[in-house]
């Protein structure tokens, strides 16, 4: 197991600095608007997560996926977008400073980054179907 | 009597081929995803403008005390209201009603959601030529500086990726099995 716990502290420490970056692009020019990115970035994997258990039943397997299932990756596409466009959206309108625009949008990818390549290191139970 | 094959199937109006690509079967999540994130994009840019045009203070430019000429009004927000009830219409018909060979229903269910896939189309399409109407009326022929042309481009941009979402949505959902890899219509 010295594998998985490398990676559990290597994306801990990802995580960390993601938050990190987030924080500072608030904090440095003391305008905490940028903080909404964390909070979208950290919704973000909860429609799928949500939505995954709707075509999971042994006569959806068949067909492919369910419409439950795109709804779900719908959203999560729309709230990772956004993630993206709303620091920029703010730095264009002179609302927040480009760099914390710059920062937020680096720390947001970092988190959701984290996210993925832990649903995707320990995803055990889905990966005897796929 | 045995049916022709669905490839030269005379009964067939419009047949388009739709080139194979090879995402596995990862393709139609691939396609939501792409969707989505073009969905969302088109609404940004236009939220930019409005953002952009709510912020733009009355000392613009070098001009010390003129107001800002134009901003983004409810006649901007029109084309972009029209395109997203559109994008509502398609994506809410089943695809298996129009294409009618399925045995769903009589053939008046499969005309009625002929008709109201024409009225979503109608509706982005209604949306894409009211921006492109909104970007010429207003800022183009009124001689506005680049600065506030920029809310027009948003408006287009937006129609432009709503339809090219719808588009790419409608694809990678009507090539969902893998014995089936026409775009039917």
């Amino acid at each position: 197991m010295p594998a998985g716990l490398r990676t559990v502290i290597l994306l801990s420490f990802v995580l960390a600095l993601g938050f990190l970056l987030i924080i500072l692009s608030c904090a440095l020019w003391q305008n905490w608007l940028p903080l909404l990115v964390a909070l979208t970035f950290v919704l973000a994997p909860l429609p799928n997560a949500l939505f995954s258990h709707c075509g999971a039943d042994e006569f959806a397997a068949d067909y492919g996926d369910s419409g439950a299932l795109d709804v779900g990756r719908f959203i999560t596409s729309m709230i990772v977008v956004t993630g993206f466009a709303l620091p920029t959206v703010l730095a264009h309108a002179n609302v927040i400073d480009p760099k914390a625009c710059v920062m937020s949008v680096a720390g947001g990818g970092l988190v959701y980054g984290t996210i993925l390549a832990y649903a995707a290191a320990f995803s055990q139970e889905d990966s005897d179907y796929d | 009597m045995s049916l022709p094959r669905a490839n030269y199937d005379p009964r067939r109006v419009c047949l388009n081929p739709f080139p194979e690509f090879t995402f596995g079967k990862r393709r139609r999540a691939i396609g939501v995803y792409l969707a989505g994130a073009l969905f969302t994009l088109a609404n940004w840019t236009f939220l930019d403008a409005a953002i952009l045009s709510a912020h733009a203070k009355s000392p613009w430019g070098d001009q010390p005390d003129a107001p800002p000429p134009v901003h983004v009004t409810f006649v901007d927000w029109i084309p972009g209201i029209c395109s997203l009830l559109g994008y509502l219409v398609i994506n809410l018909i089943d695809k298996d009603r129009i294409r009618g060979d399925e045995g769903l229903g009589d053939s008046r269910a499969v005309w009625r959601a002929r008709l109201i896939l024409f009225i979503g189309f109608a509706l982005m399409a209604g949306g894409l030529a009211g921006s492109v109407t909104v970007l010429v009326l207003k800022y183009v022929l009124n001689g506005y500086p680049e600065q506030f042309v920029y809310y027009g481009y948003a408006n287009v941009s937006q129609s432009v990726a709503m339809m090219l979402s719808a588009v790419v949505l409608w694809i990678s959902q009507s090539t969902s099995s893998e014995y089936e890899y026409n775009l039917t219509l």
